[in-house]
Parts: C-alpha cells; sequence; structure tokens
C-alpha cells in the first residue's frame, strides 16, 4: 500500500485506503448507464451524498482514475454506483460494456463531506440534477425514505429524454410518497401526453418549484459544469442563500 | 477568473486530500486572502491539468497546487485554511 512505511512509523490514524470491489450484479438503467452493485470487503458505509474514486490499472500498469458518486442510501448492504457510459472515456466504457459479474477494480472512499445531506437536517431539501447528476441527489431521496423523514423534499431533473432518466420507476413511486419530483426534458420531442417541463431549466421553473428562500431551504445541484453553474446562479439570484446551494461539477462530460 | 466548462470543484479532490490530511476536508472552511470570501473547499473551483489547481469561487484567487505523484502527493495551501475536527 502506498507510504504505509512512512504514516505506520508515525502511528496515524489509517488513511483512506485503495480497496478491491467485485461486482456482484449489473443492472441497467438507461441505454448508456448501469448501476453496478459491488461487494467491498471492510467497506466502512457512507452518507448520502458522498462519492468513491474508482482505480483501474492496465496490464502494462497504465492507471485510471475517476470519481463516481454513491448511489444506494446509507446503510444499505449493498454499495451501489450507477455509471454513465461516455464515449472517449477512460474508465466509463469499461464499467458500462465490458464489465461482467464477478470482474473487479479498486476503489476508495467514502469520499465528501460537503456535499452531504444526513436526515437529521430538518430545513427544506431543494435538489436539482442535470443528467446522471441525479445519482447523489437519489442516494439522499432514498435515505430520506428509509428513516421516515417527513422534511419538504423536492426534485427538478433535467434530462435530454425521458430514456435517459435514470430510475424512473422509483422516481414515480417518490412522486407518489412525498417528493415533489418535476422533471424537464430538454432535447427532442416530450412522449404523447408528457405533464413534465420541456426546456432548459429557467428562473420560472425553480421559481414554481420552490420552496421560497424565506424558508431557507438546504439546495444541492450536481451535473455537468455549464449546469451547476447556471442553476446555481439562478437560485442566488432568487434569493437563496449561497452558502446553503452545495454544488458537485461533473466536468464537461463527467466521466 | 472566466466561467467556463473546464473546472470541476474541489469535492473531486477529496480523495487526495484525505490522503494527505487524514482528514475528510472537502468540508472545511477557507478564507481567501485576496476577496475574502469564506468558503468550503468542496466549493472551489478545481482545474485538472498535469497536477490540480484549486481556486476561490468567488475570485478565482489561488487556494491549493496538488501533484499527485507515483509515490506522494504533494500539496502547496494559499489563503486561510481551518480544517477542524471533531475531538473524539
Amino acid at each position: 500500500m502506498e507510504g504505509t512505511a512512512v504514516l505506520g512509523g508515525l502511528g496515524a490514524a489509517p488513511r483512506l485506503p485503495w480497496r478491491d470491489a467485485t461486482i456482484r450484479a449489473i443492472r441497467p438503467e438507461t441505454p448508456s448507464a448501469k448501476t453496478l452493485v459491488l461487494d467491498v470487503p471492510g467497506w466502512p458505509g457512507h452518507a448520502a451524498g458522498q462519492h468513491v474514486d474508482v482505480r483501474l490499472t492496465a496490464e502494462d500498469g497504465y492507471q485510471a482514475q475517476r470519481s463516481y458518486s454513491i448511489a444506494s442510501r446509507p446503510g444499505s448492504p449493498d454499495l451501489e454506483l450507477t455509471v454513465e457510459g461516455i464515449e472517449d472515456g477512460e474508465v466509463s466504457p469499461y464499467l458500462t460494456e465490458d464489465a461482467l459479474p464477478g470482474d473487479g477494480f479498486e476503489l476508495r472512499g467514502p469520499i465528501g463531506g460537503y456535499f452531504v445531506w444526513d436526515a437529521s437536517r430538518d430545513e427544506p431539501v431543494l435538489l436539482v440534477g442535470g443528467g446522471s447528476g441525479l445519482v447523489p441527489l437519489m442516494a439522499m431521496l432514498r435515505h430520506r425514505r428509509a428513516t421516515g423523514s417527513t422534511v419538504d423534499a423536492r426534485l427538478l431533473l433535467s434530462a435530454r429524454a425521458i430514456e435517459d432518466v435514470f430510475y424512473r420507476e422509483e422516481l414515480e413511486e417518490l412522486a407518489a410518497d412525498s417528493v415533489d419530483v418535476r422533471i424537464t426534458l430538454t432535447r427532442g420531442e416530450a412522449p404523447p401526453g408528457w405533464s413534465g417541463f420541456a426546456r432548459r431549466i429557467d428562473r420560472d421553473m425553480l421559481a414554481d418549484l420552490g420552496p421560497p428562500p424565506a424558508e431557507r431551504p438546504r439546495a444541492y445541484v450536481c451535473g455537468p459544469t455549464p449546469f451547476v453553474e447556471e442553476a446555481a446562479r439562478l437560485l442566488v439570484e432568487l434569493g437563496h442563500e449561497p452558502a446553503r446551494v452545495h454544488t458537485e461539477r461533473f466536468g464537461p462530460t463527467g466521466d | 477568473m472566466e466561467e467556463g466548462s473546464l473546472h470541476t470543484d474541489g469535492n473531486a479532490i477529496g480523495g487526495v486530500l484525505a490522503e494527505v490530511f487524514v482528514a475528510e476536508v472537502t468540508a472545511a472552511g477557507r478564507v481567501c486572502q485576496s476577496c475574502g470570501l469564506d468558503s468550503q473547499i468542496g466549493a472551489h473551483r478545481l482545474y485538472t491539468g498535469a497536477g490540480f489547481v484549486l481556486r476561490c469561487p468567488g475570485c478565482g484567487d489561488l487556494a491549493a497546487v496538488i501533484a499527485a505523484l507515483p509515490d506522494r502527493n504533494v500539496i502547496s495551501l494559499h489563503g486561510a485554511w481551518s480544517i477542524a475536527r471533531t475531538s473524539e
């Protein structure tokens, strides 16, 4: 393990170790995204919104590393990552196209303390996701449901088309339960009978979703960088406190 | 700093920071010495190239330069970082 000789000599606390993860099951979510159900011996558990670093090593020793949000709820017996396959990506094509149950890779985590939500919070929660930015927000909604939390929770999801929306059935269940779920489709034609939005996120959409800034909601915005920049800017423009708008950017592609 | 799609944010560097600080650091605060903004490390902008450059989300001033080398991670800090760890 890297550097253990030095830190071992100092008697330091354990570092964030690379662990062996083995794929137990694979669940397709959309034509390009899959959920990987993982066995990770020694996994210490996680909080909603955290991510892991995944490291792949080629036969020649070349390593590629990417971060992926954890989709499963805290306390879940399974660790699940939902990965969107990005064309020309270094890591995601392997995870979404080549990897099979029984295959493994290295992973370290959980990582993050800034983009994290805990069900013990009692202020309203406003979740805004772009594409696969839904993943950490889903961990929060699963956490809310599993703990029986009754906090006001609202989700606005922006996706290219309905086929690109992860966890569709579960989102419908959450909407029927107690979460205000809105979806906006940004490309192509909306399906017949579509009652959601069909445009890029804008100020009116976020104002309509609420809750109003006076209720001091905590907002979590996750997605590709341009999406997050725009959504966070609009929320602050509407009067939400910048310190209560938590952001997580995937970069231009998210791979 | 200009707004662009090249950056991600401090969340993405949490793993490397945890390697060095042996603690979760993305929730730590930092006061920018240029603009005075107090913001969490996870909210900073991260630029990735041969290494990583972390910048203030308010004014873009330098917060850290991070090199993840094969045998070690090297971090050069700028501005006033405040890292608290709950005592046990």
